[in-house]
């Protein structure tokens, strides 16, 4: 029963931070059309740059502040190179990301090294919950990633940017002739993408390990939650992260982990092939 | 009285709230050439993906020479033998012209050889190189279809169409952004082609119209108007009426009725 | 000299070179590159069986290591758990593939685009974890490894793949007799309806063709090469492993595919040459390979999305409308 608790907070705590990531991812796919294989790398980045953070500056708290910095140039430097001139030949741009994909890897595995690090929590405590010593770090975590979750529909809902982010990507055409910068909205579009991503790797580094590989692993789940959330659907892909996370975590409590991967992605081509609006059409509106 | 070669019963089409097709009940008799005229948005273009099967019908039924056709795929109805042009002219632009009349020619066959070389069928060939003949673009044959101009696209589209050996032709807007010698050329092709397959064209350049239709239907809001001869139709005060509205178009109706 | 004439006397040049290697090569480097061209060979198959869906058929799958790792493990586990020689586990390998490719190719054909390339990778991922966990059935990551039956065994004379010189040439004959069967499938009837779903599906659904159908028919030969190329590297290295079924390997065939030219012939074997060889070479002196690999990939998308076989036949035909080559004929092209 304490293993279930344990493991059902832990997936849902880890499902705030994965919505976070695939947010970032679903408004690249959504937006841009492009389908970004480097998403899980840019969260891998963003767990390298808090570990970074913490060794030059002693301050872990810097990081988040640091990474989504570095993150949103990044996206932005990215797309103006690499994205937008290859808009021409949109099938390949999931090549190029491939192509991006292993030289974050690669470059990581250069100036980081092979091995996997840990990061220290910041807050070493723990609290008694449940009958179970919870990390409070972990509690934090899911309190950061709800208030930037938070933030970011705020961000969408009220501000000219995310109105013309919201504008684009319902017509484009229509957008443009209104008169928005729609070049400008892409390369924020991305940027922002990386800049989540990043801010999840900092939220997540102390609860995981920083190796280059770290993003693999994130990559599908984050494809998950936004087709199971629905494509264009950012509150859908949000509460799909966090349902498949807990999900998973409760399974794992009675079986393999690997299994609970299988059956998310046996869920997923259900809903690509059955109902590829997403579950959550309709509901969230 | 022979079976109408198209008939539509009660068929409706509705996109959410918007009814594009309303309760329409149409009758198109045999070795006819009819023109389906209207306002643009009265359905006209709908009506053409629900009879070729790109659309499925909200409600009601279509029958091909009697054959209830409801639901078919596309490839299906190809099959049975109706073929339509686009309203933005369509082909296979990375396939050369003849390749693109090479494999329209083949495409209703049935069974397609794995290995067999494509060049090696000389029925097929032959077809092409007597297409390419009617529609006078034998030497353009080696170009790519997406290097054509406007003109010659159009052309090979109507190519394609003769050389599928339809029973019945949908022809979207074929004169549609031509010069005048373009549009006689095309004009001309189509009449030809009436001689032998039943055709129902979409169009709204009116001299065109007036000059080949035997018989005019008039649309408007996804529903049928009006339908006759032409010289009916250029007398029907509806028709002005939802068509045109204005004293000099009037005018330029009669005028193109007379011609 | 013609177009068509230069073309010939080049591929007698590389039929010759390519036979001439197992001689050739140790002579003038070492015979360990003859095993490198051989693996050259087998891989330039997985990156066919893209290239045939993407460059004929318009649809890119980011999946195809799925059917290389049946027909690895049909092979292996054939040979390992079934005791089938050498022959019948080669068609185990391939008939597993082809199944999957049929399996599930109903359900992904039927999506376009961006899903179609999602599931693909789906797809893969699912059997790549329950290759991971099943370990009894297939080793997992570590593998399989196992012992080679001999390939012909008529009366008292038999050869194996252990001798070096017969690996290559059967390498060599299989992956040639696959090229040749593709040849043969583009400039067919089949290969030309592939090309018309490729440039426009709905006009090509217009005209008469069942793009379902047909575009499920080219999945599943796209399964038969990569199943073969799976069965080979299996024989290869009397070897499978579960890390063959991943994403990556996946991504990997796709860059080769668009690099050496998506839509011709040979583009998937200049490709992956290109690659394997910059690996090799490179590896030797530097690890971090993996980031010219990345680098060439987004390079290639950005400045040369035809591939090197695309500017080829770019500057073959721009050769050959200068010198004035007669239109008029009837012409069907065997490579499009």
């Amino acid at each position: 029963m304490d293993k279930l608790f344990l493991l059902a907070m832990n997936g849902l705590i880890w499902g705030l931070i994965i919505a976070l990531i695939a947010l970032g991812l679903a408004i690249i796919f959504g937006l841009l059309d492009i389908i970004n294989l480097a998403h899980g790398d840019f969260f891998m980045v963003g767990t390298v740059l808090a570990w970074a953070t913490l060794q030059s500056t002693g301050s872990f708290w810097l990081a988040f502040i640091v990474a989504p910095l570095i993150g949103f140039i990044l996206g932005a430097l990215i797309q103006q190179i690499v994205i937008k001139p290859i808009r021409n030949v949109a099938m390949l741009s999931i090549v190029a990301t491939f192509g991006l994909s292993l030289i974050l890897q690669e470059s990581v595995r250069i100036t980081y090294g092979p091995t996997p690090g840990r990061i220290l929590p910041p807050i070493q405590n723990t609290i008694h919950l449940f009958g179970v010593d919870y990390e409070v770090y972990r509690l934090f975590a899911a309190v950061v990633a709800i208030l930037a979750l938070g933030g970011f529909f705020l961000f969408l809902q009220h501000t000219k940017l995310g109105t013309w982010m919201r504008a684009v990507r319902h017509d484009r055409e229509i957008a443009v002739a209104m008169g928005i910068p729609a070049g400008r909205v892409y390369m924020v579009t991305f940027a922002i993408g990386f800049a989540l991503a990043a801010l999840g790797g900092v939220v997540a580094a102390p609860i995981t390990t920083v190796d280059f590989r770290g993003g693999v692993d994130i990559l599908p789940f984050c494809f998950m939650a936004v087709i199971i959330g629905g494509l264009g659907n950012l509150p859908g892909t949000a509460a799909a992260a966090v349902l498949l996370a807990f999900l998973e975590g409760v399974i794992q409590s009675v079986a393999d982990p690997t299994v609970a991967r299988i059956a998310s992605l046996v869920l997923m081509s259900a809903v690509l092939l059955l109902r590829p609006q997403g579950l959550f059409k309709g509901l969230t509106r | 009285m022979s079976e109408p070669t198209l008939r539509t019963e009660g068929l409706t089409k509705r996109f959410g709230g918007l009814i594009a097709i309303n309760n329409l009940n149409l009758s198109l008799a045999a070795r006819r050439l009819h023109a389906i005229i209207g306002p643009n948005g009265a359905g006209k273009t709908t009506l053409f993906n629900l009879v070729s099967g790109l659309l499925p019908p909200s409600e009601g039924r279509v029958f091909f020479e009697g054959r209830d056709i409801t639901g078919l795929k596309p490839h299906q109805i190809s099959r049975l033998g109706i073929k339509r042009t686009l309203q933005v002219k369509s082909v296979f632009p990375q396939l050369t012209v003849a390749e693109n009349l090479w494999i329209t020619g083949q495409a209703g066959r049935g069974f397609l050889h794995p290995l067999r070389a494509a060049t090696s069928d000389r029925q097929t060939r032959e077809m092409v190189e007597r297409t390419l003949a009617q529609i006078g673009l034998s030497s353009l044959s080696g170009r790519q279809a997406g290097t054509l101009s406007y003109g010659d696209v159009a052309l090979l589209e109507i190519g394609m169409a003769m050389i599928s050996q339809p029973r019945l032709l949908l022809l979207d807007e074929p004169t549609c952004g031509m010069s005048p010698a373009e549009t006689e050329r095309t004009v001309s092709k189509i009449r030809e082609l009436s001689r032998a397959v039943d055709i129902i064209i979409i169009e709204h350049d009116m001299e065109v119209v007036f000059e080949i239709a035997d018989d005019i239907t008039v649309m408007a809001q996804g529903a049928i108007l009006a339908c006759g001869s032409p010289t009916e139709i250029a007398a029907d005060e509806r028709v002005r009426e939802a068509y045109l509205g204005r004293d000099e178009d009037e005018d330029y109706v009669e005028d193109a009725a007379r011609a | 000299m013609s177009a068509k004439a230069i073309e010939r006397s080049l591929w007698a040049l590389f039929a010759a070179f390519m036979i001439a290697v197992p001689w050739i090569v140790p002579a003038v480097i070492s015979s360990f590159w003859v095993s490198v061209i051989a693996e050259i060979l087998i891989w330039s198959l997985l990156a066919a069986s893209v290239n045939l869906l993407f460059g004929y058929v318009g649809l890119l799958s980011f999946g195809q290591a799925l059917y290389f790792g049946f027909g690895m493990y049909g092979v292996a586990i054939g040979i390992q758990d079934l005791g089938l020689s050498f022959w019948p586990a080669f068609a185990l390998g391939i008939v597993a593939s082809m199944t999957m490719a049929l399996v599930t190719g109903i359900f992904a054909v039927r999506l376009t685009w961006h899903y179609f390339a999602i599931i693909t990778v789906v797809f893969s991922l699912i059997f790549y974890f329950l290759a991971l966990t099943n370990k009894w059935l297939t080793g997992g990551d570590d593998g399989i490894n196992f012992a080679l039956p001999p390939t012909l065994n008529i009366g008292g004379f038999s050869k194996s793949l252990t001798d070096p010189i017969f690996q290559y040439f059967f390498v060599l004959c299989t992956v040639a007799l696959c090229f040749f069967l593709m040849h043969r499938l583009v400039g067919s009837p089949l290969g030309k309806a592939f090309l018309a779903i490729r440039d426009n599906d709905m006009r090509a659904s217009l005209i008469g063709l069942n793009v379902y159908l047909l575009r499920l028919i080219a999945f599943v030969l796209s399964g038969f090469l990569a199943g073969v190329a799976g069965g080979l590297f299996a024989f290869f290295g009397r070897y499978a492993s579960a890390s063959y079924m991943f994403y990556h390997v996946s991504g990997e065939a796709v860059v080769w595919a668009i690099v050496g030219g998506a839509g011709t012939l040979l583009g998937p074997l200049i490709g992956t040459t290109l690659f394997i060889l910059v690996r090799e070479i490179v590896s030797t002196h530097w690890e971090h390979h993996s980031l010219i690999v990345g680098a060439v990939a987004i390079l290639a998308v950005m400045f040369a999305p035809k591939g090197v076989v695309g500017l080829w036949n770019d500057f073959i035909s721009s050769i050959a409308e200068r010198s004035g080559a007669p239109a008029g004929a009837v012409e069907l092209r065997t490579e499009p």
